[in-house]
């Protein structure tokens, strides 16, 4: 049973992801990336990692891809341009799909993991857990995102300020 | 006035005047036209002067000096010179007086006058030579001035390009007339040409192929024989007065005096070599002149036609004949093109031939007199062409029978375009505006062209030049027995089908009657004229361009970051050249970078690396 | 029968290598930035893996980390792109290559 739900979100992932990659469309692209998120957090759910699942769909698909969204409307672009072959493009997908397998391989070889253990549990109850862990262990890491965000902030405001005397369009 | 201070007037008249034109007198052009037309008429007086007196004159002094090689400025009139620098006179002079006219309205009219003056100091220079060397360096002069004249209107960027084409392509053939010079040199020690002449004679000249061959190759650059051959015809932007006195009559037959003058070296690979190349350019020159529409292109062809006439008859083994067909051809040449002046300047500076006619009536003088120019080129018996082309086709019949029906072929063709452009130049109806209120010009443009048609009429006869002149040509080929008649036929039979022909088929309308015809051969004439072109501009852009490129990049590296400024110099130049490759703007080629980058360390990390 | 931990990882890096492929060969500079976000969604995927086959949910807490930065630089991301379209009037990657040497 377990088998064939990952086999469908895995399926249904990867469609996705090469939907968004090879859409012409901006916007059917951003809609690819949020079904592909989807699927992800279908995963993450058979991982029993049901907190995560709704904080990724929350945010990475409720914030990252509607700003995505609103962006590519803002700039309103025409559709998309025609795919224009360039031998070095073919060259650079079949590498990096060679690297791939290669990796892959490696890690088979190389790899430590078998057929692996049952999946877990975890331990306790999920957010009371994480947030333990965010201010103890991993707390240095949570100030530093803090941080993070005010800078982010702060960049934004300055990257949107509009110049008086930079022409608007021309 | 001694002989040499005559002959050193002749030099530095001009040299004089233009020096004062280009120096004091650039914004006065009625100044400056009188100035350079008194160097001239002296310069003809004195070359007249000197012909009488006929006593040759030899001077030299040393200019350069380096260990045992030597460099002197010398002079050498005798009668070869003689006959150069009386045409030289003549002719420049009669372009001296055609151009007050021509030239009355332009605003250059003074740098144009110190052009012409510059011309006349370096080809009389060139004739008074008496080494190679100080030849070739008036050679160069010559070939400056040419550029100098062509772009004289060089705001039209035709022009200019014409100008830079005809210095660029005499300077190939200039490099192969060094190399021959050098080399002369190096085998027998002395490129003076009394010299050689002697030990010549006295047979001690150390005789090989390559000389007379590369020295050859300076006359294919500059009088415009295969493959060379592309510069004239372009070279019709500058004013007609210079394609009279420049691409006529003078500077395309100093490469032809040049021959003559290394007459000595001569071996017979190397003369059967120049005929042939002399008979290829006449006939191929006579094709293209076939389908041209501007009255100048034309007599530019057929100066290239009668061109390879003279180089063939050279190659053939006659110097006397070239020279002949030289003198000849400086009269009736210089006589089409100051007509053809006169009628572009009456049509008020129309030059497609399809936009004249009818102007027999209108500019009777320059009819008259084109007339004559035509009939003498075409061979009309008694006029001057008629004796010189004869002679050739003598030497032809007598030597190499393929050169003579290849000759006579080209004389049909000659004939042929000769009468189509005075048919649809003169005869018919006036096809545009311009023709119609054509006008005859002034004294300054009618007096010339009636002297050279003079000259063009009785310049056969050579028991009337003075008498040294006449002897360079004593020696003429003439016809014995059978060959006299079957010659004698032949010219005739030449004229009467080209002459007739064109007559014939070359209806006086607005249309190329072979262009409406016969398109596929209107056609393949015009691919045969485009050829060449074609092949020089493929092969700059393809080969030279990346020589080129390849050369400076290892300049640049090799020789000046290298060994100059030292090994680790070079070294960081040819990193700095490759690292700046890799800066190519593009989001796309860093990543693949990245990749990479990615890939090394994801190796390093599995530990295959 | 659960997925082995290997199918995770495989289906992870073939998340990965497809994001990879679309910063490689696309144009639009949106596009690309969305797989961006497709790499770094697939590496959260591996990271949770990882972490549930070992028992443990630390894994799951870097995901939070992850998140975050994915969210702020994103923001940023897209700012500097519309000040870049103002500037330029287009966003195609090959038309913006005024670094060139």
């Amino acid at each position: 049973m377990e088998q064939i739900a990952f086999a469908c979100l895995s399926v249904f992932t990867l469609a996705c992801a090469l939907g968004m990659v090879l859409s012409k469309n901006a916007v059917n692209g951003a809609m690819g990336l949020l079904l592909c998120l989807a699927g992800i957090a279908g995963l993450f759910v058979q991982l029993h990692a049901y907190l995560l699942a709704f904080i990724l769909v929350l945010v990475y698909g409720g914030a990252i891809v509607m700003l995505f969204l609103f962006i590519i409307m803002l700039l309103d672009m025409q559709g998309g341009q025609p795919w224009k072959f360039r031998k070095l493009q073919l060259v650079g997908t079949l590498v990096s799909a060679a690297l791939l397998i290669v990796g892959l391989n490696l890690l088979a070889v190389h790899g430590q993991f078998g057929s692996g253990a049952p999946v877990g549990k975890g331990v306790g109850s999920s957010l009371d857990y994480y947030s333990y862990q965010l201010f103890t262990t991993y707390l240095l890491p949570t100030q530093v995102l803090g941080f993070l965000l005010l800078i982010a902030m702060l960049g934004v405001i300055v990257l949107s300020r509009r110049h008086p005397e930079t022409p608007e369009a021309r | 006035m001694t002989p040499l201070s005559t002959v050193l007037g002749v030099l530095l008249a001009p040299l004089a005047s233009a020096a004062l034109i280009l120096l004091f007198l650039r914004r006065h052009g009625g100044a400056a036209a009188a100035l350079s037309t008194l160097a001239a008429a002296l310069v003809a007086a004195g070359a007249l002067a000197l012909a009488y007196g006929g006593v040759p004159v030899v001077a030299a002094c040393e200019w350069l000096r380096f260990g045992s090689f030597a460099i002197s400025l010398g002079l050498k009139y005798d009668d070869l010179a003689s006959l150069m620098l009386a045409v030289v006179g003549v002719v420049g002079l009669c372009v001296h007086v055609f151009s007050l006219g021509y030239m009355r309205d332009d605003a250059a009219r003074a740098r144009y006058f110190g052009g012409l003056s510059i011309f006349m100091f370096s080809m009389i220079g060139l004739v008074l030579a008496d080494n190679l060397f100080m030849m070739f360096i008036f050679w160069e002069l010559v070939g400056f001035s040419s550029y100098f004249l062509i772009g004289h209107w060089h705001q039209r960027k035709s022009a200019s390009e014409a100008a830079k084409k005809a210095f660029i392509v005499n300077r190939v053939g200039d490099f192969g007339f060094m190399l021959g010079i050098i080399l002369c040199y190096w085998t027998n020690g002395t490129v003076n040409l009394s010299a050689l002449a002697d030990s010549a004679a006295s047979g001690h000249l150390i005789y090989s192929r390559a000389i007379p061959l590369l020295l050859f190759c300076g006359a294919v650059g500059k009088s415009a024989q295969l493959p060379l051959q592309v510069w004239l015809p372009d070279a019709m932007e500058g004013p007609t007065p210079v394609s009279a006195l420049i691409h006529a009559a003078t500077m395309v037959a100093a490469g032809i005096f040049m021959l003559c003058r290394i007459d000595p070296l001569m071996v017979p690979p190397a003369l059967t070599v120049i005929s042939w190349v002399g008979t290829l350019t006449a006939i191929y020159a006579a094709l293209c002149a076939i389908t041209q529409r501007d009255i100048k292109k034309v007599l530019a062809y057929s100066t290239l036609s009668q061109l390879g006439y003279m180089v063939a008859a050279f190659g053939l083994g006659s110097t006397d004949a070239a020279m002949f067909h030289l003198t000849t051809h400086a009269c009736f040449k210089a006589l089409l093109f100051l007509g053809a002046g006169a009628v572009i300047l009456g049509c008020h500076h129309e030059q497609d031939i399809f936009r004249m006619g009818g102007l027999r009536a209108r500019m009777p003088v320059t009819f008259w007199t084109f007339t004559i120019g035509v009939a003498a080129i075409v061979g009309l018996p008694g006029l001057a062409g008629f004796f010189s082309k004869d002679a050739i086709l003598v030497l032809a019949y007598e030597h190499n029978p393929a050169i003579f029906a290849v000759l006579a072929l080209t004389a049909v063709l000659t004939s042929f375009y000769m009468l189509r452009l005075w048919k649809l130049v003169f005869l018919g109806a006036p096809r545009s505006e311009s023709a119609e209120h054509a006008h005859e010009g002034g004294f300054t443009l009618t007096a010339p062209l009636l002297l050279l048609a003079a000259l063009a009429a009785v310049g056969g006869y050579t028991g009337l030049y003075p008498a040294s002149l006449g002897r360079v040509f004593h020696d003429l080929p003439e016809a014995v027995g059978p060959a006299h008649v079957v010659i004698l036929v032949t010219s005739l039979l030449v004229l009467v089908i080209g002459a007739g022909s064109a007559l014939a088929f070359y209806a006086a309308g607005a249309a190329d009657s072979l262009e409406t015809r016969f398109p596929s051969v209107f056609n393949f004439l015009t691919t045969l004229r485009n050829c060449f072109d074609a092949a020089y501009d493929w092969y700059v852009a393809k080969v030279q361009q990346r020589v080129a490129i390849a050369l400076n990049f290892l300049d640049i590296v090799g020789l000046a970051g290298g060994i100059v400024r030292g090994l680790l110099a070079g070294s960081v130049e040819i990193v700095g050249f490759g690292v700046r490759a890799l800066h190519t703007g593009r989001l796309s080629s860093y990543v693949y970078w990245f990749l990479g980058g990615v890939v090394v360390l994801w190796f390093l990390a599995a530990g295959v690396l | 029968m659960t997925p082995t931990l290997d199918a995770y990882v495989i289906l992870s890096a073939a998340l990965f290598a497809i994001g990879f492929l679309g910063v490689l060969v696309r144009r639009n500079t949106l596009v690309i930035y969305m797989c961006l976000e497709l790499m770094l969604a697939a590496a959260t995927l591996a990271l949770v893996a990882f972490s549930r086959f070992n028992g443990t949910e630390d894994g799951d807490v870097f995901v939070f980390f992850i998140l975050t930065v994915a969210a702020a630089e994103v923001a940023v991301g897209l700012a500097i792109i519309v000040a870049l379209f103002k500037a330029r009037q287009t966003v195609q990657v090959d038309q913006l290559d005024s670094l060139k040497h």
